[in-house]
C-alpha cells in the first residue's frame, strides 16, 4: 500500500475494515479522492487494487465512474446537505455490459468533525434486475397466451353456436328444430362459464354472477316473450370451483330447459326460479316453476337426454335429485350433504 | 335502405360464423352483405351508399382490427350504425365509437337481431 499523506492518516484497523468488506466500499476523502477501496470493490469492478488509493473517483479503471451525478451526489454528501440511499445508476465500460448498480453513501460519523470521510458502497444488481424483467415478461406472456386462449374458446363455441343456429333455422320439423336448439343452450351455458372465467383472475367462480347471467343467456334464447315468462334467481354469497360450476350450470341449464318445454303448454306465463344455498359443505340446488306439474303413471314423459345428464352430473357431485310437487308447478332439488353422502351415495350408485 | 329493407354489411374472417351471422340477418329481414376484413369492408361501403348498419367482428388478419375500423367508419360515414363482437369478454367499451353496440361472443341470435332492430329504429 502506498504511503498515505500525513492530512489523510487513517487508523489501521479502519482500512482494514473497508479493504476486507465483502461489500464493494470505498472510503472516500471530501474531494472525493479514494483513502481506501474494499478488495470486492476491486474485483468487482476489475480495478487494479494496488493504485487505487489517492485516486480521485472519476479517475477509476478507465474514467467509468466519471459521472457527474455520482460526483454531485458525493459532494452533496460529503458536505452534510444530503445522502446518497438506493440511488441507481449505470456503469458502462467499453466492451462490456451495462451494469445496474445500487450506490449508498453518507459520511462517516467518527467524532472528528475537522476531517470528512465518505464511505460509499455499492451493489452490483444487474442479475437480479434482469431475473425481475424476464419474470415480468413472463407475467405477461402469460396474460396474453391466456387471453389469447380464451378468444380462441370464444371464436370455436361462436361458431358451434352459429351452426347449430342456421340448422335450427332451416329445418322443418318442430321437434328437430327444438332439440337443436336444446343444443344450443348447452354451448351458451358453458359459454357462460367461459366468460364469467375469464372476467375473474382465477380460482372460485361466484355462483349468483355466474347463474345469472346462465339465466339471461338462457332466457335470451329459449324465451320467445319475456314479459310472460321469466326466469329468476336467488343465490346465496357462494363461491365453487370451475368444475363443480360447469356441473351446477349444466343441471341448471337442463332443468330450465326442461321447465320451459314442459311446465306451460296452455299458460304461457309463468317463473323460473333458480335457487341456490350452502351452509358449509352442504349444499341445495333447485329449479321451481308455476307451471302445470308433472303427469305421472303412464303420462309421464320418457326419460331424454337432459334427465340423463342432470342424473349422472348430480351423482359426480355426490347430490341427491327431488323431484316434487310445487303446488303448483314443479321442484326440482339436488341436495348435498357431506356427512350422508360418501355412504348412502355410493351405494346407490353401484 | 334498398327497396324497403334494411342492408346489414357483416365483417367476420371466420367462415362459419359470418355464414351464420348472414343467416341471422336475412332470418330478420334485412339485407346481407359481408366482407372478410377492414380493407374489403371500406371497399363495399365505398361502392354502395345504401349500408344502414356494420357488424363486425374485432380481431381480424389485414390492416385494421373491427375497433379501428368501426371508428374510421364513424369519421367517414357518420350515419351508419354499428354493432361489434368480440371473443375477448372484456373490452374497453370507450375504445368503440359512440353509440354503438358491443356483444361478448358467443352472442345470442336474438340479442343480436334485436339490438339490430333498436339501432335500425334510431338510425330512420
Amino acid at each position: 500500500m502506498e504511503q498515505i499523506p500525513t492530512e489523510q492518516m487513517e487508523a489501521a484497523s479502519t482500512l482494514a475494515v473497508v479493504v476486507s468488506s465483502n461489500e464493494p466500499l470505498l472510503l472516500l476523502s471530501e474531494d472525493q479522492k479514494v483513502i481506501a477501496a474494499s478488495a470486492s470493490f476491486c474485483r468487482a469492478f476489475d480495478i487494479d487494487s494496488r493504485n487505487v488509493t489517492r485516486k480521485h473517483v472519476r479517475e477509476l479503471g478507465n474514467g467509468e465512474w466519471d459521472m457527474p451525478n455520482l460526483a454531485s451526489l458525493l459532494a452533496a454528501t460529503a458536505s452534510g446537505s444530503a445522502q446518497i440511499e438506493a440511488y441507481e445508476i449505470d456503469l458502462r465500460r467499453p466492451g462490456q455490459g451495462v451494469r445496474n448498480l445500487i450506490v449508498n453513501a453518507r459520511t462517516l460519523d467518527d467524532g472528528d468533525r475537522s476531517r470528512v470521510r465518505v464511505l460509499m458502497a455499492v451493489n452490483d444488481v444487474t442479475e437480479a434486475r434482469a431475473e425481475a424483467r424476464m419474470k415480468d415478461e413472463l407475467v405477461r406472456r402469460n396474460a396474453i397466451l391466456l387471453q389469447e386462449v380464451q378468444h380462441r374458446v370464444a371464436n370455436s363455441l361462436q361458431i358451434i353456436a352459429s351452426v347449430l343456429m342456421q340448422s335450427a333455422r332451416r329445418v322443418q320439423s318442430e321437434e328437430v328444430r327444438g332439440h337443436l336448439r336444446n343444443a344450443h343452450s348447452r354451448v351458451m351455458s358453458i359459454a357462460a362459464l367461459q366468460r364469467q372465467l375469464s372476467t375473474t383472475k382465477s380460482g372460485p367462480v361466484d355462483l349468483r354472477a355466474y347463474l345469472t347471467q346462465l339465466a339471461q343467456s338462457l332466457g335470451a334464447s329459449m324465451i320467445e316473450d319475456p314479459d310472460k315468462l321469466s326466469i329468476s334467481v336467488n343465490v346465496d354469497d357462494s363461491t365453487v370451483g370451475p368444475d363443480v360450476s360447469v356441473s351446477l350450470g349444466l343441471i341448471v341449464t337442463e332443468l330450465v330447459i326442461n321447465a320451459l318445454k314442459h311446465a306451460f303448454p296452455d299458460q304461457p306465463s309463468g317463473v323460473i326460479l333458480i335457487d341456490y344455498h350452502a351452509a358449509g359443505d352442504d349444499w341445495t340446488l333447485s329449479v321451481t316453476d308455476n307451471g302445470i306439474g308433472m303427469p305421472e303413471g303412464k303420462d309421464a314423459p320418457k326419460a331424454g337426454l337432459g334427465t340423463g345428464i342432470v342424473e349422472a352430473l348430480s351423482k359426480n357431485l355426490l347430490g341427491e335429485i327431488e323431484v316434487s310437487n310445487a303446488g303448483p308447478g314443479t321442484a326440482v332439488t339436488i341436495r348435498h350433504r357431506e356427512n350422508a353422502n360418501s355412504k348412502n351415495m355410493l351405494s346407490d350408485a353401484v | 335502405m334498398r327497396n324497403g329493407k334494411a342492408v346489414v354489411l357483416i365483417v367476420e374472417d371466420e367462415m362459419l360464423i359470418r355464414m351464420g351471422a348472414i343467416d341471422l340477418v336475412l332470418s330478420a329481414g334485412y339485407e346481407a352483405l359481408d366482407a372478410r376484413d377492414a380493407d374489403e369492408a371500406i371497399r363495399i361501403l365505398e361502392a354502395r351508399l345504401d349500408i344502414d348498419l356494420v357488424f363486425t367482428d374485432v380481431q381480424m388478419p389485414g390492416t385494421m382490427d373491427g375497433i379501428k375500423l368501426a371508428n374510421y367508419i364513424r369519421g367517414r360515414w357518420p350515419p351508419v350504425r354499428l354493432l361489434v363482437a368480440s371473443g375477448n369478454a372484456i373490452l374497453e367499451e370507450s375504445s368503440l365509437p359512440a353509440g354503438s353496440r358491443f356483444f361478448a361472443k358467443p352472442y345470442d341470435d336474438h340479442a343480436i337481431t334485436d339490438a339490430m332492430a333498436l339501432l335500425l329504429a334510431e338510425a330512420s
